[in-house]
């Protein structure tokens, strides 16, 4: 089993905080994980990406061209995603702007929704449990400003 | 899947540890990325530590250090890399044991910030001088572990500085590792280089020209016995190869899964990856020609040529082959890349 996961997005938008989160629990469950960031010179507002590989055996190269899961998560992000057109399922923020609105998600929440998205789809997979993924976001998040709006994203990620 | 008493660690992590158990007593740096995270890193362990004003102090504070008998490095990348040279041509001059690590990026100037393998030429001759230096190349978070404990090793062992030439993919990369296997490994201790209360007139700067030349002739003459002990390449599936490719770093590893697919497919190809590039593993790769029949070399890098140029030099003139190269400065290269590009030439 090897899994390729790339999460793409603008920098500032949280792309490396859930690649983290999905990288540690995944490696708590005895997976190999290989997780590298790529991003540019600025500290906001560049294109951030995050290449993520999940594997039963051993990895040596931390990156890829076809992805399995691809999120894009900005319309700067999308057109340097143009060349992955041959990932299997690809996420595309503008399919989910009117969920996301209708349930008040903020904007900075945005990256926590897709962290339960692609959490309840590893799940499916026998990769890991959302609640695991939730724990870790916990521990991380939930003494810091915004919490339980973080909480509601990632609960609306994995019932959708 | 992993055993138990795997880890998961970025790669500067990884370096960290191995200074650690290198016993390093310090570090002098300046901060640029990929490389911070190992100051930043050294700082928060507690241990001896200054963030000097730029690469120039750093590198002159790790001479000073290793002439005071202390084991000490720096960390850098790029415009830092540059700046290193001229203290590293110091240390080279001297005989120093400094160590340096490099987390390479895009460049010319300030470039990219993350990954290419265009350092190759600067890290093996950046000095005004005739490239006396130790360059290891890793291809994996282990062999970066691995090499930066040899890189201390052998630079207090042979007095030459060394080079550990890493880039930020490998640095900023996390990956589940095992560094329980290496405990037994052996350190070669720091020394004093000049006994206290004795004057010893150790130059960097001669008067007469012949008395450079003969210091030169000497350095060079112990850099090539050293080459013979510690010049080494993974060669890997070359048996009745026609096609050998050459990489190094982590294109070595790329370059690695590219040969098991196309061997897969019959086509007759193996990997030379030189582990260190100075000494280049000349005996080695010359060695190969005696077997085998290999028609082509293609040299796989991220960069134009840098390591082709290494490879030519070095590679015994009488030999008849024929080169073909990808390249690619400033990217990474893709396992698909490597296939496709051999399986078009056969």
């Amino acid at each position: 089993m090897i899994l390729k996961i790339l999460l793409a997005g603008d920098g500032g938008q949280g792309i490396q905080l859930i690649s983290d989160l999905l990288t540690q629990a995944s490696f708590a469950n005895g997976f190999f994980v290989s997780q590298i960031p790529n991003y540019g010179l600025e500290q906001r507002g560049g294109v951030s990406l995050s290449f993520l590989i999940i594997s039963d055996k051993e990895i040596s190269y931390p990156k890829f061209t076809k992805p399995d899961i691809l999120l894009v998560m900005s319309e700067q992000a999308r057109k340097r995603m143009d060349r992955y057109q041959n990932a299997d399922i690809r996420m595309q923020i503008d399919d989910y702007f009117e969920k996301l609105e209708d349930q008040k998600i903020e904007k900075s929440s945005y990256n926590i929704f897709f962290l339960g998205l692609i959490a309840k789809l590893l799940e499916e997979k026998n990769i890991l449990q959302t609640e695991q993924v939730y724990g870790l976001l916990e521990k991380k998040l939930s003494k810091k400003p915004n919490w339980e709006g973080n909480k509601n994203a990632f609960k609306l990620g994995i019932a959708d | 899947m992993q055993e138990n008493n795997k880890k998961l660690m970025h790669g500067y992590d990884v370096v960290l540890q191995a200074c650690h158990d290198a016993d390093v007593q310090s570090m002098f740096g300046y901060p640029i990325t990929p490389t911070c995270e190992i100051l930043s890193g050294w700082m928060a362990s507690g241990k001896k530590c200054l963030q000097t004003e730029d690469e120039i102090a750093a590198g002159f504070a790790v001479c000073g250090a290793v002439l005071a008998g202390e084991k000490s490095f720096t960390a850098s990348s790029g415009p830092g890399h540059i700046l290193l040279q001229d203290s590293f041509s110091m240390a080279e001059a001297m005989r120093l044991p400094a160590v340096l690590i490099i987390g390479q990026r895009g460049g010319p100037s300030s470039g990219t910030v993350i990954y290419s393998q265009q350092e190759v030429i600067l890290a093996c001759f950046g000095g005004n001088g005739e490239g006396l230096r130790l360059v290891y190349s890793p291809s994996s978070l282990d062999e970066l572990y691995l090499l930066t404990r040899q890189a201390f090793n052998d630079a207090w062992q042979y007095r030459f500085p060394a080079v550990v030439l890493t880039d930020g993919y490998m640095l900023k990369t996390r990956q589940a590792v095992d560094l329980s296997v290496y405990k037994d490994l052996e350190n070669i201790p720091a020394h004093t280089l000049v006994q206290e209360g004795k004057i010893v007139h150790w130059p960097n700067i001669y008067t007469l020209e012949e008395e450079l030349n003969d210091e030169l002739s000497r350095a060079k003459e112990d850099f090539d016995k050293v080459g013979e002990e510690i010049a080494k390449a993974e060669i890997y599936n070359t048996d009745e190869a026609e096609y050998l490719i050459i990489a190094h770093g982590i294109v070595g590893s790329v370059a690695k899964m590219a040969v098991d697919q196309l061997r897969e497919q019959n086509i007759k190809v193996g990997l030379f990856r030189p582990v260190t590039l100075r000494p280049f593993p000349k005996k080695q790769l010359d060695n190969l020609f005696v077997k085998n029949n290999v028609k082509k070399i293609v040299v796989v890098e991220s960069s134009f040529g840098q390591l082709a140029r290494l490879v030519r030099d070095h590679l015994a003139p009488e030999i008849d082959v024929s080169f073909e190269y990808l390249q690619k400065p400033g990217l990474g290269i893709e396992v698909e890349e490597v296939i496709e590009a051999v399986g078009y030439m056969t």
